[in-house]
């Protein structure tokens, strides 16, 4: 309702009366209140950086780093620059986001589509899970995983052993297992670090995860069944062909919440002791004290990530929308 | 039969409402009003027919600046509808308006619905407010429903409420946009009566409506509004009798 | 002749076919295992001294002795003023149906505390000192809600519509009591820790961020292209970042922005990241509540002459805060399992305590314990966040539909 309205004979009104010109004074009025605060603190923020020698400069991004990282996928040493080491801290940050995102939609699915089983004890588990991983904190999750959980692993010859895999204390064995030395090898290990995180966010995200799976099925027309049934599908061809299908547009964006939150989630890895992005730009920060720029770098690789996210889901979103006329 | 309040009229000619060459295009560039003009008087029952997209929601939606114009005037109760904030509040007091929706505000019990606005705007106590809000209730025949909610009403009874909310802020003019569409046929029956009776009173109304008995038995004139413009004005036994332009037939055709 | 039917559901809910039993007969087998695993390591093998031994710590940090009385005070007025506003609401009728003085679900909750009354505080083997203090303010909380069911009708009118300013004004003497000032000694907030801590930042970013939230959400439906593009850059960006690293800003950035390098204190810079932050998702959840209100609404409202800020109050954010109701809970208890985080900056909240605690010689590798009776301390707060939301809606909408699980909304 933006449209000029003719005055009829008469003066236009005062200007504070004023329909037109009131939105652009509000506008006005704001930009320039939120103008002068953020010239305030900016014109504080270079002052102080520049009284305490750290004004904004990329150049001790070469710098040596001068620590060592706990694991990682890519070669790395204490002699390598700053940005080799948040490369391998983002490498480690990606890793255990993809692998948390297969394992959460798989957990969460299977609990999602558990709810509207047939057997009254699942159903009762699955909501149970649901309640109870919903209302503790992530955090807390993640130190019962990695202290009381897998810290506590046997080591040796008394650690888990099923074929092809080998769950001890010193982290998990897939492949050709072997025990050298008391110490154990395969061809693929992950450590424990590693492991507890991707369980603890697995476990997290697979709760919230399962919730929009039930609420996606939940949605679809209770005839969608019925049809089915009397055409004589079993519940769980009805359930693959013709009600999950439906579902999809409802539970992709609710998917795609929650795979950002998981992906914002992996920022906790500093409590299982994992050197994610997070945990080495907190070193790389401890050593340089370049506080503006380390932020920028984590804030800039966490908004690629979401942006990447949401962009695969809303191409997803795209293919699997049902055409209508 | 000649309503007894275009005489009333013919004695004291004040205008209510005086829409000159009013102009409305859309963003899209749709012409929604072209030209319209129309003159209100006090004491009058204006039913304005048409098929959809005619513009006459549009139109009558102008007078309380729910909707803007491009060109033309429009001046109510002596006020010039202008970008001035105050005049715009001025006349929206004067001017109540019953939605085809009901718009009943739900978390409000009834009472309270009525009573909001004249506490709020014209800064009446709350408790005269009651007793006028109550006796309105008791025009209109809800006077028991006082303490419900809009949701635990049927629609003709929500309708009725929404002509008592507007009453409540005493204006001088009504507008009613298509009142009775959104009911069920015999809950229709009700709503009209109460406006009726708010005609033989002496309000001065403008209502959109396809009840045609209604137009009939109440209307002063009646204004026929085809592809955002007036087709036609005609007090109602001419109108629907011995309609003049084609449009009119046309439309007298449709609506059976 | 028939069978019981209780045996009949049992049969259908866990029998019904063969792939159902089998996953029965699995299921009962390992939840019997684990729970008796569990029941076993429960009593056998933990050692609960570890809490018993910290339980000052943990409910207040490291609070100065000769100073508690002022929260064992705010403890009282609390437990006070939760009793008579619970009263005072069952007491007093709604427009449209009679008062229910003592529900069912009202004597259930008393019942359950007045045993946890008796029973925490010896299970936490406290003092007997501490023991009574703990029965008198149970019993304080009990005796004003009766109080105020039997009495609260009769509270004349203007008094009535005073009483929810008890609340704000009790939340700032409790502040003041915390703090110090007025006469009181200054408590400096790296002595507050534990529960208490706890408490404040998420007590402090719940209030602040809600209305902050409804700006937010106004703005992004605005008209004006300033306050929408402001308000979707502001949500946006929050929205993008971890609360970790948004709290490692304000940590490390915050004390640059302000002349002199001043900083304030983290406690205060921390509550202020997480009101800053919960307030883009709860803007999401009450940009939703708002779309869900019909335009015919504020058109209404308009066309009786309303202004447009006494329509948005009286008409329009009224509805849509029904709408975004669970959302918005949901964000809050979000947000109190989100001041787990200050653990990670070095605040000693009930995590950063926890921690503290462990790495004393006397209590090393007791983190089962103590993780297991944090999990149920938080998982209680925030399922009754949980119970209280549903009830409230269920409150305001009588005829909606509550199956509206607590969104998720982390993201």
């Amino acid at each position: 309702m933006g449209s000029p309205i003719q005055a009829q004979a008469g003066a236009a009104p005062p200007w504070w009366r004023n329909r037109r010109l009131i939105p652009w004074l509000v506008q006005v009025g704001v930009g320039l209140v939120v103008l002068v605060l953020v010239a305030f603190l900016v014109g504080n923020l270079v002052r102080n950086l520049t009284a305490a020698g750290l004004l904004l400069s990329w150049s001790w991004i070469h710098n040596p780093s001068g620590f060592d990282i706990a694991e990682t996928l890519l070669p790395f040493n204490a002699a390598l620059p700053y940005w080799r080491a948040l490369l391998a801290g983002l490498v480690n940050t990606v890793r255990v986001v993809i692998a948390g995102l297969v394992g959460a939609t798989a957990l969460g699915t299977l609990m999602g589509t558990a709810s509207f089983s047939s057997n009254g004890l699942l159903r009762r588990l699955a909501r149970i899970y649901v309640e109870v991983i919903r209302n503790i904190p992530l955090l807390l999750q993640l130190v019962f995983w990695y202290f009381v959980v897998f810290l506590q692993l046997p080591n040796g010859t008394a650690a888990l052993q099923l074929p092809g895999v080998v769950l001890a204390k010193s982290g998990l064995y897939l492949g050709h297992t072997a025990l050298v030395n008391g110490v154990w090898q395969g061809s693929l290990r992950f450590t424990v670090e590693f492991t507890a995180l991707l369980t603890g966010l697995v476990v997290y995200t697979g709760a919230f995860i399962a919730e929009v799976v039930r609420g996606g099925i939940a949605a679809v027309p209770q005839g969608q069944w019925e049809a089915a049934r009397s055409l004589g599908f079993s519940p769980l061809q009805t359930l693959q062909r013709i009600v999950l299908p439906q579902s999809l547009p409802v539970i992709l964006p609710g998917l795609n919440s929650q795979y950002i939150s998981l992906a914002k989630n992996s920022s906790l890895a500093v409590a299982c002791g994992y050197t994610d992005l997070y945990s080495v730009a907190e070193t790389t920060l401890n050593q340089t004290g370049r506080a503006v720029e380390v932020v920028l770098i984590l804030l800039g690789a966490y908004l690629v990530i979401d942006l990447l996210i949401s962009a695969l889901m809303n191409g997803l979103n795209q293919l699997v929308q049902i055409k209508e006329r | 039969m000649t309503s007894p309040l275009s005489s009333a009229a013919a004695a004291s000619p004040t205008v209510m409402v005086e829409a000159c060459g009013v102009e409305k295009w859309y963003p899209n560039g749709f012409h929604a009003l072209r030209g319209v003009d129309l003159c209100v008087h006090q004491g009058e029952v204006v039913v304005i027919m048409g098929p959809s997209g005619s513009g006459k929601s549009t139109f009558i939606r102008t007078f309380n600046a729910l909707e803007d114009f491009q060109q033309g005037s429009i001046v109510v109760d002596g006020m010039p509808l202008s970008n001035d904030v105050r005049n715009i509040d001025a006349i929206r007091r004067e001017v109540g308006m019953v939605f085809q929706q009901f718009n009943l505000f739900p978390h409000l019990t009834v009472l309270e619905n009525l009573t909001l606005a004249p506490v709020l705007v014209r800064k009446r106590p709350k408790a005269e407010v009651e007793r006028q809000a109550l006796q309105l209730l008791e025009r209109v025949g809800i006077h028991e429903q006082a303490q419900k909610y809009p949701g635990q009403l049927s629609g003709g009874q929500q309708q009725r409420v929404a002509i008592a909310r507007s009453l409540c802020m005493e204006p001088r003019i009504m507008l009613f946009d298509e009142p009775t569409s959104a009911l069920d046929p015999e809950m229709v029956q009700e709503v009209l009566e109460v406006m009726q009776e708010l005609a033989r009173e002496g309000m001065t109304m403008v209502v959109v409506t396809h009840e045609v008995r209604f137009a009939r038995q109440v209307a002063s004139r009646v204004v026929l509004m085809a592809d955002g413009q007036v087709v036609e004005v005609a007090p109602p036994e001419q109108f629907f009798t011995n309609p003049q332009h084609e449009r009119s037939k046309q439309f007298l055709r449709q609506i059976g | 002749m028939p069978m019981p039917s209780s045996l009949q559901r049992l049969r259908r809910e866990l029998f019904a076919t063969p792939l159902d039993s089998l996953i029965s007969v699995l299921l009962m087998g390992g939840l019997t295992a684990a729970a008796a695993g569990l029941l076993h390591w429960a009593l056998a093998q933990a050692q609960w001294l570890v809490i018993q031994a910290n339980s000052t710590l943990f409910a207040i940090g490291r609070y100065p002795l000769d100073q508690q009385w002022r929260l064992w005070l705010l403890t009282t007025l609390l437990a006070a003023a939760t009793g008579i506003t619970w009263g005072l609401l069952r007491a007093w009728p709604r427009p449209d149906r009679p008062a229910r003085l003592w529900p069912r679900n009202d004597v259930l909750a008393s019942g359950l505390l007045a045993l946890l009354a008796l029973l925490l505080p010896a299970a936490l083997a406290l003092t007997p000192p501490l023991q009574l203090r703990w029965w008198g303010i149970t019993a304080l909380m009990l005796l004003a809600r009766w109080g105020a069911g039997c009495w609260g009708p009769r509270v004349p009118g203007p008094i009535r519509r005073l009483l929810p300013l008890a609340w704000p004004v009790l939340y700032l003497l409790g502040m003041v009591l915390i703090n110090g000032g007025l006469g009181l000694m200054p408590v400096p907030p790296s002595q507050w820790g534990g529960l208490l801590l706890t408490l404040i930042e998420s007590s402090f970013a719940i209030l602040l961020c809600f209305p902050l939230g409804i700006l937010l959400a106004l703005g992004r439906r605005s008209d004006l292209p300033l306050l929408r593009w402001g308000s979707v850059l502001y949500i946006e960006f929050i929205r993008g970042a971890p609360l970790i690293t948004l709290l490692f800003l304000g940590q490390n950035i915050l004390g640059f922005l302000l002349p002199g390098g001043v900083a304030p204190e983290r406690v205060w810079r921390a509550a202020w990241v997480l009101t800053v932050f919960a307030a883009a998702y709860v803007a999401e959840a009450v940009r939703s509540g708002l779309a869900a209100v019909p335009r015919g609404q504020l058109e209404a409202a308009r066309s009786l002459g309303l202004p447009v800020h006494q329509a948005l109050i009286h008409v329009v954010l009224p509805q849509a805060l029904r709408v975004a109701l669970p959302a918005t809970v949901g964000q809050f208890i979000t947000l109190l399992q989100d001041t787990t985080l200050l653990s990670l900056i070095g605040l000693l909240d009930l995590l950063g305590t926890a921690r503290t605690v462990m790495a004393n010689p006397a209590f090393l590798g007791k983190n089962a314990e103590v993780y297991l009776v944090l999990a149920v301390l938080f998982w209680c707060c925030c399922a009754a966040l949980g119970l209280g939301s549903r009830a409230l809606e269920l409150r305001l909408n009588p005829n909606a539909n509550v199956r509206s699980t607590l969104a998720n909304a982390k993201a």
